[in-house]
């Protein structure tokens, strides 16, 4: 092997020391501002390893040393290792308290590339080029397998003149034995052995994961050139046939070794981006640590550009995740104190028209009355054949006499049915028993947003995003499927004791909205509180109009008032068609500005000037405060 | 206040060793090769040159040779900085003008102690 001269070394003492270099300037420079005893302690240990590291590579390529082989770099790469690592986790430690300070995690993510370019540097082409003649990779290792020795021998010394570290053995075995120890760059093998043969050792190698990569080229006499056709669909990378061709054997191990080292960059490449992968995995999961990709933030390509874009939303998503986090246990603490003293209150509703123990439809086991509006009444039952505690609601037969309702209404409720989310009270099933028609769906303990308002007044700021936040998703879905709910109102809103909001009468509401219809007819009606103009003067309604109920609610649970309040339906109905609501701002001063003017949004009149969306509001509410 | 004229086309060796003389006191000034270093030391005034001898352009033993030449220079001290830690490099350096020698990674006590007796000698 040609050794590289004085000069050469010294210029690749120069490369290696450089990041180590770096990494002690920028880390002692760290450690004289640094107050916290834990990021001085790792700071020295990150000088220790940089210290470690220039002894290393002292020794390796010292100042007196006239040459350096390929093995002797091999395994100083191998042993910068460990300073490298030591020097990474103290600095991830750094970052992980840098907090705000740009110029500390600057400097940090400097000593982190620094400490990439340590083990990088003494296999990259520039070290590498001081230690290569200068037509062949001489680091390469190559591992000739030929069963006759004058073949083998051969070619191995001529591959040693060429500059490579060559190994040869005799016989398949030995070469998968070699092979799997590992460190071979390039195997040169021979197709006609005794034992297994060359087809077959390239079948086991191109068949396990660890040894795949590795280029094979197989040596041939002239009449075996039916084999290595095969041999080359089965994964053989060239071939050489014997008596070889010095020029033509250079050529093709040069090529080989040269889409070895692309492929090599490939694969590395590719372990990173799995690395980013994985990253996004670890947000999912809320295991994600800021910095986890140092290792890649560093790079200058576009995989680097990705890995510090994502380093900083998956820092930020997680910061609104706290955010939610924390308005939702605001949130629990209010329902908990609300529940305290509602409990008692919903016990001694008027039972409606079943008792504790009456049975419907044979199934379903009336336990307690636990509701009675306008449509009908709601109890708690048990589905003796789920075995199963639900909600029932009876439909007042008087809604429901036209056969033409009846379908639509049942319509409706196949629609529902389809709702799934966590944001949403299931309905369960549509029937109709002894003149009754009633409705199932999943029971909620809990209590409305209605009873919250009434038991604590208005609401803080972060509770009420904790709700808007829910409303909006459940309406996203609902919206997205084609379903307006048409009756958004804190009677319909549940929580339960966790703080998830349950938005109840999704596909009965268009029932209830019937009302104002039926007026006439004597029925109960509605308090048009919560509807938007267009419901109100019977125009058409869409998404838009649950929206205006949603700025209504988020209205009332910032103020406690509603936007519009008269004396009587009718002249309350005047004020919601021609009267601008006053801020919530000037009702409640805790409200931010920018929640108030996005409820003054939700309340324009005409559906056109509102938040468009239930998504757009979701994203409008995650980003606020 | 002092002032210092580097001449390193490193960029992280820049960026760390200006920051730190900065922090100390120093006033310090920037030249990214040896034309750059010969050309700005001239041209202004400067308390001492640190010059890095690995440079692009023509390297630190040349920039130092021309500063020597030069009558405005003659006299200005400069310290050699290099990371080749031969046994030859200092002597080299001190033959092609430098006052004084310094290896990296630089001890930066060591430095200013270095920097400290040029410029009260001076």
């Amino acid at each position: 092997m040609k050794h590289p001269s004085a000069g050469k070394v010294s210029e690749l003492r120069h490369h290696l020391r450089t990041p180590v270099n770096h990494i002690v300037g920028y880390a002692e420079m760290l450690l004289e501002d640094a107050e916290d005893a834990e990021v001085k302690a790792a700071l020295e240990r990150a000088l220790t390893g940089a210290r470690e590291a220039l002894g290393l590579i002292d020794r390796a390529v010292g100042g007196d040393k006239p040459s350096v082989t390929a093995e002797e770099l091999m395994t100083l790469r191998e042993q910068l290792r460990t300073p490298q690592r030591a020097v990474v986790e103290a600095m991830h430690l750094v970052l992980d308290r840098a907090g705000t300070d740009t110029q500390v995690a600057s400097d940090a993510h400097r000593i982190l590339s620094a400490a990439a370019r340590l083990v990088e540097q003494s296999t990259e082409p520039t070290v590498a080029a001081t230690v290569k003649r200068p037509m062949a990779g001489t680091s390469a290792r190559i591992l000739v397998v030929d069963d006759v020795e004058d073949n083998r021998e051969v070619l191995r010394r001529r591959l040693e003149r060429e500059g490579y570290a060559a190994t040869a053995v005799v016989d398949g075995e030995a070469a998968l034995a070699a092979v799997a120890s590992g460190g071979y760059d390039l195997v040169l093998l021979d197709v006609l052995m005794p034992g297994l043969d060359g087809p077959a050792v390239l079948e086991r190698l191109k068949a396990d994961r660890d040894t795949r990569h590795i280029p094979v080229i197989m040596i041939s006499a002239m009449n075996d050139l039916q084999v290595v056709v095969h041999c080359i669909e089965a994964g053989a990378a060239d071939y050489l046939t014997k008596p070889f061709d010095p020029v033509l054997l250079r050529a093709r191990v040069g090529a080989c070794l040269e889409q070895k080292r692309l492929r090599d960059q490939e694969r590395e490449y590719l372990a990173q981006v799995n690395f980013v992968i994985e990253a996004a995995s670890a947000v999912e999961g809320g295991t994600y640590k800021a910095g986890a990709l140092d290792a890649i933030t560093g790079r200058g390509d576009a995989l680097g550009k990705l890995a510090r874009v994502f380093d900083t939303m998956a820092t930020q998503v997680r910061a609104r995740e706290d955010r939610l986090r924390s308005r939702v246990r605001d949130l629990q603490s209010e329902i908990a104190v609300a529940r305290r003293s509602t409990q008692s209150q919903t016990l001694i509703l008027d039972g409606g028209n079943l008792v504790s123990g009456d049975h419907l439809a044979g199934r379903y086991e009336i336990i307690e009355a636990i509701g009675r509006g306008g449509m009908g009444a709601v109890y708690r039952a048990r589905d003796t054949e789920l075995e199963e505690i639900v909600a029932i609601k009876t439909v007042r037969p008087e809604l429901l006499t036209d056969p033409v309702v009846v379908e639509r209404f049942k319509d409706e409720i196949r629609l529902a049915r389809r709702l799934t989310h966590r944001n949403v009270v299931r309905t369960h099933d549509f029937g109709e028993f002894g003149g009754v028609y009633y409705l199932t769906m999943e029971f909620v303990e809990g209590i409305t947003v209605r009873e919250l308002l009434d038991t604590r007044g208005r609401l803080a700021v972060g509770p009420v995003l904790a709700i808007a936040a829910q409303l909006a998703e459940s309406l996203t879905l609902a919206h997205e499927q084609g379903i307006v709910h048409r009756d958004i109102k804190p009677q319909n809103l549940l929580l339960d004791a966790d703080g998830v909001l349950k938005v109840m009468d999704f596909g009965i509401a268009r029932l209830a909205t019937r009302r104002a219809e039926l007026t006439e007819a004597g029925l109960v009606v509605g308090t048009p509180a919560y509807m938007p103009p267009e419901q109100l003067l019977a125009e058409p309604v869409d998404a838009r109009s649950d929206l205006y109920a949603v700025g209504v609610v988020l209205y009332e649970c910032l103020t406690g008032i509603l936007p519009f309040e008269a004396d009587s339906p009718i002249s309350l109905i005047a004020r919601v068609l021609n009267d601008a609501p006053r801020p919530p701002i000037e009702l409640n001063d805790e409200v931010p500005a920018p929640l108030s003017e996005v409820i003054l949004r939700l309340l324009a009149k005409k559906p056109a000037d509102r938040v468009q969306t239930a998504a757009e509001l979701a994203r409008i509410v995650q980003s606020a405060g | 206040m002092a002032s210092i004229l580097l001449v390193e086309d490193n960029e992280m060796n820049r960026d760390m060793l200006s920051r730190r003389l900065t922090r100390r006191g120093f006033e310090v000034a920037i030249a990214t090769d040896g034309r750059q270093g010969v050309d700005m030391a001239r041209a202004g005034h400067y308390d001492l040159v640190l010059m890095d001898m690995s440079l692009p352009e023509i390297d630190g033993w040349e920039a130092t040779r021309q500063l020597r030449a030069a009558p405005e220079t003659q006299d200005l001290p400069i310290i050699a900085l290099t990371a080749h830690a031969m046994s030859g490099d200092r002597d080299k350096a001190l033959e092609a003008g430098c006052n004084d020698y310094d290896t990296k990674p630089v001890d930066l006590d060591r430095l200013l102690g270095k920097i400290a007796a040029l410029l009260g000698g001076a």
